[in-house]
């Protein structure tokens, strides 16, 4: 980079990079300002809104006691809101937990050579294709209690099997084990749902998580691995003690980022769960989404509880790019 | 330990293994093979997990055909009555995603180039904003773009509810996005071939347009696919910004009526939605970790 060209005509970087700076600004900056403003007001779409900053026949005048708090004082209130925060948290847990565990799991097991492995390498991109919206409808067509296979093949692989188990050690005398129930309404259940929801956004995120290890694992000196076995470890032992470690500063970055996507998720709580069971899968997304255009059209509050999602978001954004950052 | 016994590990520890690989397998393609599969269910086997049946493509026909015509002829296809033509939203998706990438990706490029071959001031600080700008929640963006697009009236019709008004909003996502992408392309490019040309004279963008542009033309391509397919399965603005102009993933919704989704033409739209994009995935297959985590895993 910068040879001495570079120097001479200082206004050229700039004439490339100005038009494109102008749009981000005016399709990033403005909102955000403008949401912060609309944050500290009474704002509903039914009524026009009373401004704080008024232009008039004076000039510019602010009108301090147009602007206020409730908004955000509001939000702590709401049990809704909070309610919405609790869900993110579980749904950011649960589906950051699944897809990076499962990721490592399958990055582990196809990595190696082989012809089934390369082929299952190259499915690792499918889900890939399938939008958010259109993911959210399958795996509620899918967990249909009366017709979904996900619901038959759970069923009949998982369930039966371990309440015939079950069974068994019932017949022992004083044993009483619950069995599981073989007519779970897989959504319309407050944890399975939730669960469920988690496990769509896994099916999305795990093969692309698992394909970041690939890549990292590839770029790994095989000659660690050998050195370990013959060092007498065994693959468990390599696992943790070689790769795992090895791996520490992808798993972080990957960490990260499906956290970052997971706290915006939104797109398969309207096609999947629609926030039920009785809102036991709205996500603050969700929320703010009702709030502001389907329940109450209050913009003003939406902008607040959109807010308080940008903080959270900034943190975990900071965290990401200097963990980015400190790798070169 | 006995060359028998070894064996039989070495064996046990294969199987597990091709099980492994055969779970995984399944895993990622059951709900695509099974929303493939729907699609070309006939109606009264949709609701049911029967895998043998006669395959029909009546499900496409009645998402492409005016729900009208339908009714009036009284069909038995009582459950499409809801349906509707589904090609506007096929052209919505295709105008806003097509224009987005023609816009965007023009603009991200120069600027990427930009970024990648001078150093000027805060062009560093820059380039990590740009980065941030990323992890804006798209609900952000869309709460104040709705209320002014509201107020704004283009040729007589609000901008809410319009595809520029989608595509504008859309850029909020795509642009800072293909220029790290591209960045990334003019990086791995070696500097040699630019200075040799300025050296013999050329200026600055006779060197950009005529020695870099098709250097990294294929990396602007990818970046061109990953920016179509982000626009194209994009949700959340579709939803609140394009309004009644529903593109395909809103589109989806309205396979629902008021005996809920009719789910065989869920699926015929789903594969419509999906199509062009797992062609488009393919393409793109080596990119993908790079374009998800701009270059950050490696």
């Amino acid at each position: 980079m910068g040879y001495q060209r570079m120097r001479k005509k200082r206004w050229v970087p700039w004439a490339l990079v100005t038009p494109a700076l102008l749009i981000i600004v005016l399709t990033t900056i403005y909102p955000l300002l403008a949401a912060f403003y609309f944050s500290f007001h009474k704002y509903k779409l039914r009524s026009p809104p009373q401004f704080a900053i008024q232009i008039g026949d004076g000039g510019l005048r602010i009108d301090w006691s147009l602007l206020t708090l409730d908004n955000y004082t509001l939000a702590f209130r709401d049990s809704r809101f909070l309610n919405s925060l609790e869900v993110t948290f579980w749904f950011t847990v649960l589906s950051v937990a699944l897809s990076v565990i499962i990721g490592l799991g399958i990055a582990v097991v196809v990595q190696k050579g082989g012809r089934l492995h390369s082929l299952t390498k190259a499915l690792l991109i499918f889900p890939f294709a399938v939008s958010p919206a259109l993911k959210g409808y399958s795996w509620r067509f899918m967990l249909n209690e009366n017709y979904g296979i996900y619901d038959l093949l759970i069923d009949s692989l998982i369930i039966k099997p371990i309440n015939a188990v079950l069974a068994i050690f019932n017949a022992l005398p004083f044993v009483e084990i619950p069995l599981l129930s073989e007519s779970i309404v897989w959504l319309g259940d407050r944890f399975w749902a939730l669960f469920m929801l988690a496990m769509s956004e896994t099916w999305g995120w795990a093969p692309l998580i698992a394909l970041m290890f690939v890549g990292a694992l590839g770029s790994i000196d095989g000659q660690i691995f050998e050195a370990a076995r013959i060092d007498g470890a065994n693959r468990l032992q390599i696992f943790f003690r070689v790769t795992l470690p090895l791996l520490r500063p992808v798993i972080l970055i990957v960490t990260m980022l499906k956290t970052i996507f997971s706290l915006k998720m939104f797109d398969q709580v309207v096609t999947m769960t629609g926030g039920g069971p009785v809102r036991a899968t709205q996500t603050i997304n969700y929320y703010i989404h009702q709030v502001g255009f389907v329940r109450g059209l209050d913009i003003g509050y939406a902008s607040a509880q959109s807010y308080i999602l940008v903080v959270v978001l900034t943190i975990c954004a900071a965290l990401y790019v200097s963990l980015v950052l400190n790798r070169d | 330990m006995p060359a028998s016994a070894t064996n039989h590990r070495q064996n046990f520890a294969k199987a597990l293994e091709i099980a492994a690989l055969l779970l995984i397998i399944s895993f990622i393609v059951l709900p695509i093979f099974w929303l493939a599969l729907t699609a070309v269910k006939p109606q009264e086997k949709a609701y049911t997990t029967d895998i043998l049946f006669r395959p029909t493509l009546d499900n496409f026909e009645i998402i492409f055909s005016d729900t009208s015509v339908l009714i009036n002829e009284g069909t038995e296809r009582e459950r499409g009555e809801v349906g509707r033509d589904m090609l506007p939203n096929v052209v919505n998706s295709v105008v806003v995603s097509g224009a987005t990438i023609l816009t965007a990706i023009p603009l991200a490029t120069l600027a990427a180039y930009a970024f990648s071959r001078y150093q000027f001031l805060g062009s560093g600080v820059l380039l990590i904003w740009i980065l941030t700008t990323q992890f804006i929640p798209a609900i952000v963006v869309a709460i104040p773009f709705f209320t002014l697009f509201r107020a704004i009236e283009l040729f007589g019709s609000p901008l809410l509810g319009s595809r520029l008004g989608l595509i504008i909003v859309n850029m909020s996502i795509i642009l800072p996005y293909a220029i790290w992408m591209i960045k990334g392309f003019v990086d791995a490019l070696p500097t040699e071939i630019e200075e040799a040309a300025f050296v013999d004279g050329c200026n600055d963008f006779q060197i950009l347009f005529f020695i870099s542009l098709p250097l990294i033309r294929p990396g602007v391509l990818v970046a061109s696919v990953f920016a179509f397919i982000m626009s194209w399965n994009e949700f959340l603005f579709a939803l609140i910004i394009g309004r009644e102009m529903r593109t395909m993933q809103v589109a989806l919704m309205t396979t629902s009526g008021a005996r809920g989704i009719m789910w065989e033409q869920m699926a015929a739209a789903g594969m419509v939605v999906m199509a062009p994009i797992f062609v488009l995935a393919l393409f793109i297959r080596k990119n993908v970790v790079d374009g998800l985590t701009m270059g950050a895993v490696k």
